[in-house]
């Protein structure tokens, strides 16, 4: 423990909270009855995923980490829209 | 490190230690509620209140930390920029996939009252009304 | 190794686990879209896992190919065919 910033001390203190919260919406993800459940689960995991990347970031202290957490949040959001338009029964792009 | 920077840092703690526990009580919402329509409540929990929140309290922190040298205004930026980002795109993205499993039928609306948007989808558009009669016509 | 690696790497070799079941269960799974689904979860842990191993320059390339793309092309072909995969 020594060596450590109060800053890393305390984020390795909130790590098992995001860790016990990571692990519930990856079972609801792999149980989910329906489609929509199992896609709502993982687009919310993902984006607390982001806000977790940007917290260990700082725990590194390596600032070129940063530019994931945005591609992350950017590209997960496509999956919403490719299973949305399916469902409906539309093609993609109309 | 100056007063502003301590401020700073204290700040963007409780931002990420309240972000923590509300991420903790989406998920255990996320496995609790029985249906769809009600997990999405769970769902805003976790996308406002657990993502958008430690972000602002991560770029705080990362702006008051001297010891991440000269680019820390760098991993500020992009905090800031993903807050944002997460903001917009959570609630636009959990509203087209309730609309897409409302208007498949799916999942069935299960603690229900009444349901107009239903009934609405269920009876045809004047259009589609015109269309018939335009057919029938000749 | 100090006492926060030692979390972060447990922290990563839980994510593998979970990557595997998921991997499993897509395999597994006789509902295309569904394996779809499970294929998205696997991409999207696989991307915890670079990002924990100091890899982001792969992990950029990664994530738009892995749940941005390929998700598209492969619902794209589900919905051109059949959804039920015959036995």
């Amino acid at each position: 423990m020594t060596g450590m910033t109060e800053i890393q001390m305390f984020i390795i203190a909130i790590l098992p909270i995001y860790v016990a919260a990571f692990i519930l919406y990856t079972l609801r993800a792999l149980r989910g009855p329906s489609i929509s459940d199992m896609v709502l689960a993982i687009d919310a995991m993902s984006y607390d995923l982001a806000a977790f990347l940007v917290i260990l970031a700082i725990y590194f202290k390596q600032p070129i980490l940063i530019p994931v957490a945005i591609a992350l949040a950017l590209w997960i959001y496509s999956l919403d829209i490719y299973v949305s338009k399916y469902l409906e029964g539309k093609e993609l792009g109309e | 490190m100056t007063l502003l920077d301590t401020v700073l840092i204290v700040i963007g703690e409780i931002m990420i230690g309240v972000g923590a526990l509300a991420d903790l009580i989406a998920a255990i919402g996320m496995n609790r509620f029985p249906n769809f329509y009600l997990r999405l409540h769970a769902a805003t929990i976790g996308t406002i209140w657990g993502s958008f929140l430690p972000l602002i309290g991560a770029a705080l922190v990362a702006a008051g930390c001297k010891c991440l040298g000269e680019y820390r205004w760098f991993m500020s930026g992009g905090a800031l920029v993903t807050s944002f980002v997460i903001l917009i795109l959570g609630p636009a993205g959990s509203h087209a996939l309730a609309r897409g499993t409302h208007r498949s039928g799916i999942v069935p609306v299960e603690p229900k009252v009444v349901d107009h948007l239903e009934e609405d989808e269920s009876h045809p558009t004047s259009q589609e009304l015109q269309e018939v009669e335009e057919g029938d016509s000749p | 190794m100090s006492y926060g690696e030692a979390v972060l790497l447990g922290i990563t070799a839980l994510a593998a686990i979970f990557s595997t079941i998921a991997t499993y269960m897509a395999i597994m799974e006789r509902d295309l879209l569904k394996a779809v689904i499970f294929s998205a979860i696997q991409s999207t842990i696989y991307a915890f896992i670079y990002y924990m191993l100091m890899a982001p320059d792969i992990d950029l390339v990664y994530i738009p190919v892995a749940v941005g793309l390929y998700p598209a092309v492969i619902i794209a072909l589900i919905k051109k065919t059949t959804r039920e995969e015959k036995p």
